[in-house]
């Protein structure tokens, strides 16, 4: 009996832990408290945090329960990360809640969401200087999108094995845009700059609206044919909420379909950082990289924002080059709110959107780019 | 390998100029596409419209072209019986215009009746009345 007690006790998770582990479930709780009591992107957060338990439970190897192990239910449900599946879902979803109405009203600030997709390719060289492999520093550098799907959908295509960092790194980002960016909002632009009021955009009719998705993903996937999982559905996404007679698929693809494919991304991607296989000077660099990529294509918007303003007669507000970095609608709204601190009658949040969602577009050309440069 | 060294080992420069480049340039052109939809569409609604004034056009050159020529002679004899014409009412016997206009002591009446008869200023009811077609006669009388 004793040794049936034992060898059961050395089947525990009491028994197995590991101080890597710790960490991790420690980095969950974390991520669940910002979601819930912070309310820092929650739907990210709560599945990617809960599934860091999930993933960080000291397992005995062997009885097909961790990620890793290919009989696992985890690892059929992590399938749809591997093989790219589930981000092109959300992108789905995205497309059928996006208005690209201010973006029609006003395309030239879609240069801004271009602008801050330097900052990809800035981390892209900085990875390569710290000593990553090139399909890695590419999966790096996509960070610099925002965009959580775009880096795990290429970080599947290109360096499976750092899928967990990345996704976490970028979700963590995403949701700490209110902390990141307006220190540099402030640093790179001048009160008198943020306190420039924009016109109102003009009004865009709903043929425009029908007629741009289709536009838009001819135009790009002709260019980069790479980008078509992402931007394809993406546009469909749009298209289907903008026909009308298919609001019933609409509905279901901005709802039901989206938070599916969000839960099971999010709960795999967080079960994918097992401790031993997170916890490494790789991820710490990727991290560091992730920030600074989050940062440089703040910058890269917000400056050529005030470039755009040498050239321009009505002038823009600088501010909203950094909602280039996609985070929708995250970066919009800390544009609005950095605004609204200098003049609370500035309402920026809808010219913020045209950056903003042309940075999703930009952001997955990017993607798409690297993926063909390096696949 | 780390620094520069990696980076041009991996023609990591290259990479970027060429990435950045390509999504510059994609959305660039998105965006001058976009910048141009509203005009396009704006022209595809409005096409019916501009048949429409095509076609009126091009009735109104067609009309202008048919118009009677009169000399300054024959614009002022016409002048001269139109407002004989108006005695008699809207409706009137191409004998008693004859009549009157002879006895106002209009210029060679006969001819000019049966020219304004040939233009179709003056309209036959076919009833043995005539009517004077103002609009045309006026734009006959306007151009030169």
């Amino acid at each position: 009996m004793d040794v049936l007690f034992l060898e059961f006790f050395q089947n525990t998770g009491f028994y197995l832990w590991d101080y890597r582990n710790i960490i991790m479930i420690f980095i969950g709780s974390v991520f669940i408290y910002l979601g819930i009591a912070k309310d820092y992107e929650p739907l990210l957060l709560v599945p990617i945090g809960f599934g860091m338990l999930i993933g960080n439970i000291p397992i005995f190897k062997g009885l097909g329960l961790g990620i890793y192990e290919s009989n696992s239910v985890l690892h059929y449900l992590y399938f749809g990360v591997t093989q790219g599946i589930y981000p092109p879902l959300v992108f789905l979803g995205i497309g059928a809640m996006t208005d690209f109405s201010t973006l029609l009203a006003r395309p030239v600030l879609m240069l801004l969401g271009a602008a801050a997709q330097a900052g990809i390719f800035i981390t892209f060289l900085g990875a390569l200087a710290l000593g990553f492999e090139p399909n890695e520093s590419a999966a790096i550098g996509i960070i610099g999108g925002a965009d959580g799907p775009t880096a795990i959908f290429l970080t599947a295509k290109l360096a499976p094995r750092l899928i967990g960092p990345i996704a976490v790194a970028a979700y963590s980002y995403m949701a700490l845009v209110p902390v990141i960016q307006p220190p540099i909002m402030k640093l790179l632009t001048t009160r008198k700059e943020r306190l420039i009021k924009m016109e109102e955009p003009r009004e865009v009719t709903k043929r425009e609206k029908m007629v741009f998705p289709i536009v838009a993903f001819i135009l790009c996937c002709f260019l980069a044919p790479a980008a078509l999982p992402l931007l394809g559905m993406l546009c469909f996404g749009n298209v289907l909420k903008e026909a009308i007679v298919t609001e019933r698929l609409a509905q279901t693809a901005r709802t039901s379909l989206i938070d599916i494919a969000t839960i099971l991304l999010g709960v795999t991607v967080g079960a994918s950082t097992q401790g031993d296989v997170f916890l490494k000077a790789s991820s710490i660099k990727i991290f560091i990289l992730g920030a600074l990529s989050f940062c440089v294509a703040t910058a890269c918007g917000l400056l050529f924002a005030k470039v755009m303003n040498l050239f321009l007669k009505t002038k823009i507000n600088p501010l909203i080059g950094a909602a280039g970095v996609s985070a929708v609608p995250d970066s919009a709204r800390v544009v609005h709110v950095v605004g609204q601190r200098e003049d609370p009658s500035n309402f920026l949040l809808m010219h913020a959107m045209a950056p903003n969602v042309s940075g999703v577009i930009g952001s997955a050309i990017a993607a798409g780019v690297l993926w063909s440069l390096m696949g | 390998m780390y620094g520069f060294s990696a980076i041009n080992a991996s023609n990591g420069w290259a990479i970027s100029v060429v990435g950045i480049s390509i999504v510059f340039s994609g959305l660039v052109m998105l965006s001058l596409v976009i910048s141009q939809l509203y005009k396009i569409l704006g022209f595809w609604s409005n096409l019916s419209e501009i048949k429409i004034r095509k076609k009126f056009k091009r009735r109104k050159r067609t009309q202008a072209n048919n118009l009677p020529f009169l000399t300054e002679n024959q614009k002022e004899i016409s002048r001269q019986l139109l407002l004989i014409a108006q005695i008699t009412g809207n409706q009137f016997s191409i004998e008693r215009l004859m009549h009157l206009a002879q006895i106002s002591d209009v210029q060679e009446p006969k001819q000019h009746i049966d020219y304004l008869l040939e233009t179709k200023i003056i309209i036959s009811d076919g009833l043995g009345q005539f009517a004077w077609d103002k609009e045309k006669f006026d734009s006959a009388i306007q151009s030169k």
